[in-house]
């Protein structure tokens, strides 16, 4: 557990370096995941040498965005201005994103 | 001595209790509106406001969890990789069609919102709605939102993809399981993925695999999109 949670904050940290050094405007923690992919990928880093740490991360990343949904307290007033753009904004496109990666991919998969 | 609750454990101690009760809840009733982060959010804000405690006392506690959202996008880089193999035979057609849709899920909801006349800090705070909460609170952060209404979007977004995503998608006449767990992975992230999973693996394996990779094409694609969807439409 102790040797993954290592390799998972190498990582982090190897993220934000690159994001430091080439000034990216991309989150450190994005680039991070993609060089964890691609070190297990090329076979550099082993599956079992982080699932331990990362299941449990995965299993619990719902807990450690309770935080930032408390926060809303303070934006009372933002939401309750704008409760109903916020709503017909959110739903209408997710209903869209849903129907247009949908027809997209069962229209493709039958193509090829 | 300062206030107890000034303390970071106590932050941390009614961010677990509350999680816990949540989860308890969740396990008598199936219900997705008892999602385990909203009825936990709930319960925090109705304590901090009947003691009358400010949300940045609470958060000398809250932010220690809230910092393993870092290494928690990192986790999803090796769920990323187990879930590869399952489709990689499959893999341009799946790339095109998250593609298509982060790309029209930024789009739309940052049109629709100007067209309604949200504050721009509103636009701003949800361009990134579709995406895994520690992604759509990074590009939040770049694009100088507010990450807490992002947060809450990002949890509607997710339980109304759960609840009603399947049910309109077979409205609309989608048949394939693999474009069912495509468009939930992409549309509504997380917990859009578990109830994918619910449909059968293989749909929960594109859906996880859809929620990473639409994390990244957002993280780098959504802030230049909203500022020029914005731009133009000024």
């Amino acid at each position: 557990m102790l040797k993954s949670l290592f390799y998972i904050f190498l990582f982090l940290f190897s993220g934000e370096a690159v994001r430091y050094f080439f000034d990216l405007p991309v989150p450190g923690n994005v680039i991070a995941m993609m060089l964890i992919f691609f070190a297990l990928k090329a076979g550099v880093l082993k599956l079992e040498a982080v699932k331990p740490a990362s299941d449990k991360l995965i299993k619990y990343m719902v807990l450690f965005f309770v935080p930032y949904g408390v926060g809303l307290m303070d934006f009372v007033d933002v939401i309750k201005a704008n409760w109903l753009s916020l709503t017909i904004a959110a739903v209408a496109s997710t209903i869209i994103t849903l129907y247009v990666t949908a027809i997209v991919e069962q229209k493709l998969e039958k193509d090829g | 001595m300062d206030e107890l609750y000034r303390q970071p454990v106590f932050g941390v101690f009614v961010t677990l209790l509350a999680f816990y009760v949540a989860q308890a809840v969740r396990h008598r009733s199936k219900s997705v509106l008892l999602n385990p982060v909203l009825v936990a959010v709930s319960m925090i804000i109705l304590v901090l406001v009947s003691f009358d405690i400010s949300f940045e006392d609470y958060n000398e506690g809250g932010e220690f969890l809230t910092f393993f959202l870092g290494p928690s996008v990192v986790a999803l880089g090796v769920l990323f990789y187990e879930k590869f193999n399952e489709i990689k035979h499959n893999f341009l057609p799946f790339f095109i069609s998250v593609f298509t849709g982060g790309m029209i899920a930024v789009f739309s909801v940052v049109i629709i919102a100007i067209l309604l006349h949200a504050p721009d800090v509103v636009t701003r705070s949800i361009a990134s709605k579709s995406v895994t909460t520690p992604i759509a609170i990074e590009v939040t952060q770049i694009l100088k939102g507010i990450p807490s209404v992002t947060a809450g979007v990002v949890i509607i977004v997710g339980i109304f993809g759960n609840a009603f995503g399947p049910g309109i998608l077979k409205l609309m006449g989608i048949k394939s399981k693999h474009a069912l767990g495509t468009a939930l992975g992409t549309a509504a992230h997380g917990i859009g993925t578990a109830r994918a999973l619910e449909e059968g693996e293989l749909t929960g394996a594109y859906s996880g695999l859809a929620m990473c990779v639409n994390g990244i094409l957002t993280a780098f694609a959504a802030p230049y999109v909203t500022e020029w969807v914005l731009k133009l439409m000024a």
